[in-house]
């Protein structure tokens, strides 16, 4: 049997990563929706200007 | 766009001029390389290299050999072939061979094999040329039948895939680094069956426990020849 | 950009509960497990996560084949969106399977053939996005991504197969006195319900997840179209 505080140890090592990465992966998500729609703003006032 | 563009169906025309549209293409390569040995001897003295370098980086004992000689060869032969399987789609694309032949009217499958037989045709010549001087410089006997035969069938499945893949690499940015990435990966089972069954020779190990690996080599081969035929049209489509 | 539609929102608040409702039946309705106790309550995101890989890789292999049968962008769209996902949730069940080993193994690493094969699908879905990123035209990089997504989707399986014939010890799930001597366990009913539940809601957070990022990609085709558009 493992010994409980090492393997609350470990069980809180992984969910931690567990979460890490996932809130990682919805950080960039967001930030490249943010950056996209920025994009899209500027181009579409370039393209307004140019008429 | 052409996007919907596509060759000539294989059935529409007779199976004489497929073959032959094949064995054309690949002789082009034969005798181009038979003038300029660039490829080949390019191919050659990087094997050569790889294999001195192992010798250095893990001691070849005597008493390891027979467990880690199929792993050195393989790894030799993987490494020497994405050089010439890069090489020998860069010269195409670079002299425009590659739109010459698409151009021609032949089914764009026909290529596929031509370039395919000659990218296998050197890398036998190389696996020839390695497999002696291996066994002379480790004193090993490798010349044994069944070993010959997992070398055919495994250097098969490699330039099956590696031939479609290095066509799709040679028209990216980053071409050169490309493509060992994109092969390694899914050639993986090639060189585990491959590994396994020239162990499995070199040991003398009954045929029960090499048939499996040799199944496997020809399911892959097969498998991926026929993917291979039937998408390669969309990789070179212009 | 359109607004995000009425049914996304719903199905994003829907994830959100039931990662909220898997992590505490986890916790608080899951039993301890006799001999891995705490550690054990990894193997249900452990699975969860490995799963969602698996549907986006299935998911990223079909769009791959639609692409090449319509050349319609969108199924492109859809096989970049899964893959990422993927890439994503096998990371995950590759590294929290690795702390789950280290105490009930002993070992971070096994050469195991369902590890192993996810760890090369990482490496072939990392060759895919740099493959993509080499390309410039649309409509290429989709073609080839798409045949680059069929390659391994045939490839990888078969070298599941290759490495099992090779070895294996990872643990049955549901055990055996074999699976147990190795590090599998016993399932009580709870621990069962509790894999179904968190099964169920990753698959729900895997939808959404895949819409979302599909909604990503056509913004980032729009960007693109748009530029080329402006710069002509």
């Amino acid at each position: 049997m493992i010994p409980y505080a090492i393997s609350i140890k470990y069980m809180i090592g992984g969910y931690a990563v567990i979460f890490s990465i996932l809130a990682i992966y919805l950080v960039s998500f967001f930030v490249r929706f943010r950056s996209l729609q920025r994009d899209l703003e500027t181009l579409q006032e370039l393209e307004s200007e140019d008429k | 766009m052409s996007s919907d563009r596509k060759g000539p169906t294989p059935s529409s025309r007779p199976p004489a001029s497929f073959s032959r549209a094949v064995f054309a293409v690949a002789w082009k390569d034969l005798a181009a390389e038979l003038r300029s040995r660039e490829l080949l001897s390019a191919m050659l003295v990087f094997a050569l290299l790889v294999i001195l370098i192992f010798n250095f980086a893990i001691e070849l004992a005597p008493s390891l050999r027979p467990t880690v000689t199929p792993g050195v060869l393989w790894v030799t032969f993987a490494f020497a072939g994405t050089l010439g399987l890069n090489r020998s789609m860069a010269i195409e694309k670079d002299r425009g061979c590659l739109d010459g032949l698409l151009l021609a009217p032949v089914d764009r499958a026909a290529i596929y094999f031509g370039k395919m037989l000659s990218n296998l045709t050197f890398m036998l010549i190389v696996e020839i040329v390695v497999l002696p001087v291996y066994s002379l410089l480790y004193n090993t006997n490798l010349f044994v039948p069944g070993l010959l035969g997992v070398i055919l069938l495994g250097s098969i499945g490699y330039v099956a895939v590696g031939t479609l893949l290095a066509s799709m690499a040679v028209q990216t940015r980053t071409r050169d680094v490309l493509l060992p990435i994109l092969l390694f990966p899914v050639i993986v089972p090639v060189l585990l069956s491959a590994v396994r069954a020239s162990g499995g020779f070199l040991q003398g190990l009954p045929m029960e426990q090499i048939r499996p690996w040799i199944n496997l080599l020809a399911a892959y081969d097969v498998i991926f020849l026929a993917v291979a035929y039937m998408v390669f049209d969309q990789v070179v489509e212009e | 950009m359109k607004p995000q539609p009425k049914a996304l929102t719903f199905l994003t608040l829907l994830s959100a509960l039931f990662l909220a409702g898997a992590l505490a039946m986890v916790f608080l309705y899951a039993p301890l497990e006799a001999v891995m106790n705490y550690v054990q309550k990894i193997f249900y995101f452990h699975v969860a996560t490995a799963w969602v890989g698996m549907l986006g890789f299935i998911v990223a292999a079909v769009a791959g084949v639609l692409y090449l049968i319509r050349k319609d962008l969108k199924w492109d769209i859809v096989e970049l969106a899964a893959v990422e996902i993927s890439l994503v949730f096998f990371l995950i069940a590759i590294v929290s399977g690795s702390i789950w080993a280290r105490p009930s193994w002993g070992t971070w690493w096994t050469w195991d053939a369902r590890l192993t094969t996810a760890a090369i699908l990482e490496l072939v879905y990392l060759a895919y996005l740099l493959l993509r990123q080499g390309i410039e035209d649309p409509e290429r990089r989709a073609r080839f991504g798409a045949v680059y997504t069929l390659i391994g989707g045939i490839s990888v399986p078969v070298t599941f197969l290759s490495i099992r014939l090779w070895q294996t010890i990872h643990p049955a799930i549901i055990g055996t006195a074999s699976a147990e001597a190795q590090g599998g366990f016993d399932m009580a009913p709870a621990m069962l319900h509790t894999m179904f539940f968190a099964l169920i809601a990753f698959s729900v957070i895997f939808a959404t997840l895949l819409w979302q990022r599909i909604r990503l990609g056509k913004l980032a085709e729009q960007v693109e179209q748009m530029k080329l558009k402006i710069s002509e």
